[in-house]
């Protein structure tokens, strides 16, 4: 039985945090220039609320959002694809390996200097950034869970005589599905991630570019609702994604375990 | 009437890594025939199993099923893993798990469900054809692979260590059931054990192995009729003299001496 305590138990932490951060900017540095107590950010937001254009918090929401959902589609179509051909293929991943290995290690952020050149300021910039950034992990994962298909259950597949075509959509695919959530829900947190870097350090659009106009007109309490904001936003797509995956092993006829990962 | 028997060993001789697994061994196994390998771990029962499914080649000798030999895996050949938890498709509820082998026949998707209620009320699963594989128990998971491989409708069946990971009871329960159903099918089955009461049970003809095989003391180290009359019974047949005079026999080479 869930009584109200209990419930209210993962709550206590961070109302006390705030309560302190309300304390502190109050009386500790009044009028300070990083730091504004929450009540404040709170009245900021819900200025930036009612704003339009670039401060509106829909808007820009939205452009974070759909950019990073864009460039996660794009980088996981790919990702996924190339990592399935080479997770089953000794032969392409003998031939990749070396590419591989050499433009993994670029950072994502790195490629925002180029990005610019190439696409100019906008949404193309920021979904190929994005792309970029979660195409590798997913290209690794990927191809490391194809190759992570019980072998027993190959045999199996063997053994009833499947065509390769039924081998790879019955059997291989299947099996792949809770590792390649994994690798899908570490792509949300990648893609938001690199979306809001994208804005802070260069386009003028979004959550992140919303954050850095507050900073840069010195108002902490505004920028620091963004900043909450972002966090929520994140908290909240990946709680999405976590239930999206647990459906889907439930529907897979995976015990629930009731234990968050 | 076919002339060459189902399946035919002749001085096949397996290596593996560099090491000599079985060396040459000759047997046949008769249509309708339950032969049962024994023998202590190591000594290639399970290799001699694969080779005789088509899931690896003979490194000499020639393995032959109707006198042609052994190439690959055969829709005539069902194989029943020891481990069968990962041999079912933990996605695939009970009835979808028997479907694969309907589907891998191309049997056409209106006649499935028919033949999937058919088979699984032969091993007594009817009432559980919705559920996942992780809701079963183990002897029920075990049922479930036995009832893939029937549906499969094949005329040899390999069993590896099928009840080896079972308790006690639910084998025993499970070697009856496998009995009744080779008896009312008239399948052929070779199959794999460590348990020697197991194989004199079950058995036909029980092949014993020793491991490492040396010029001498070949792979093969006794093959014995069991002559005793079927249906067999768990506590009276155990307490036959034919029994008794088998196990005996027989013991020496599972390790003890």
């Amino acid at each position: 039985m869930r009584t109200w305590p209990t419930l209210l138990r993962p709550w206590v932490f961070p109302l006390l945090l705030l309560a302190l951060l309300e304390a502190a900017a109050r009386w500790l540095v009044p009028g300070s220039d990083a730091l504004a107590p929450p009540s404040q950010a709170l009245q900021a937001f819900g200025k930036a609320l009612s704003a339009s254009g670039d401060e509106s918090v829909l808007q820009a929401t939205a452009f974070t959002l759909s950019s990073a959902a864009l460039g996660l589609l794009l980088g996981a179509a790919l990702g996924v694809t190339l990592g399935l051909v080479l997770g089953l293929s000794r032969r392409a991943a003998a031939m990749g390996f070396l590419s591989i290995e050499v433009l993994r290690p670029v950072p994502s952020v790195a490629l925002i200097p180029l990005a610019m050149l190439v696409f100019g300021f906008g949404y193309r910039m920021e979904i190929s950034v994005v792309a970029f950034a979660t195409f590798w992990p997913l290209l690794i994962l990927t191809q490391a869970a194809a190759r992570q298909v019980e072998p027993q259950l190959l045999e199996v597949a063997h053994a009833l005589g499947l065509s390769a075509w039924a081998r790879t959509t019955q059997i291989v695919l299947p099996a792949m599905v809770p590792r390649l959530f994994i690798a899908l829900r570490l792509g949300v947190s990648f893609a938001l991630v690199v979306a809001v870097t994208v804005e802070i350090a260069a386009n003028p659009s979004g959550m992140g570019y919303a954050m850095m106009i507050a900073q840069q007109s010195l108002a902490p309490d505004l920028m620091l609702a963004w900043l909450a904001w972002i966090g929520l936003v994140g908290f909240a797509i990946n709680a999405l994604t976590l239930r999206l995956q647990r459906a889907i092993a439930h529907r897979m006829g995976e015990p629930h375990t009731g234990v968050a990962p | 009437m076919s002339e060459s028997p189902l399946l035919r060993f002749d001085q096949v001789g397996i290596h593996l890594g560099g090491r000599e697994i079985l060396s040459p061994t000759s047997f046949e196994v008769a249509r309708g025939e339950f032969v049962c390998i024994i023998g202590p771990s190591g000594c290639g029962k399970t290799t001699l199993l694969r080779a005789a499914a088509g899931f690896l080649q003979p490194s000499g000798g020639a393995a032959l099923r109707h006198g042609k030999p052994i190439t690959g895996p055969s829709r005539e050949v069902a194989f029943v893993f020891q481990d069968y938890g990962r041999a079912l498709l933990p996605w695939r509820t009970v009835a979808g798990n028997i479907s694969l082998a309907l589907e891998a026949a191309g049997v056409p998707a209106q006649q499935r469900p028919d033949r999937i209620a058919k088979v699984l009320d032969t091993v007594g699963l009817g009432a559980h054809a919705t559920k996942f594989p992780a809701q079963l128990s183990g002897g029920m998971q075990q049922r479930v692979q036995i009832a893939r491989c029937l549906a499969q409708e094949p005329e040899l069946m390999m069993m590896d260590e099928p009840f080896g990971a079972l308790d006690a009871m639910t084998g025993e329960s499970l070697q009856d059931e496998v009995s009744r159903l080779v008896r009312s099918t008239g399948l052929t089955v070779l199959f794999v054990t460590h348990d020697l009461e197991e194989a004199i049970y079950l058995s036909d003809r029980v092949i014993a192995l020793r491991a490492n095989p040396t010029a001498d003391k070949p792979s093969l180290a006794a093959m014995v009729e069991v002559k005793i009359a079927r249906p067999r019974d768990q506590l009276l047949t155990k307490e036959h003299p034919e029994f008794l005079r088998l196990r005996r026999e027989l013991y020496g080479f599972l390790g003890h001496h």
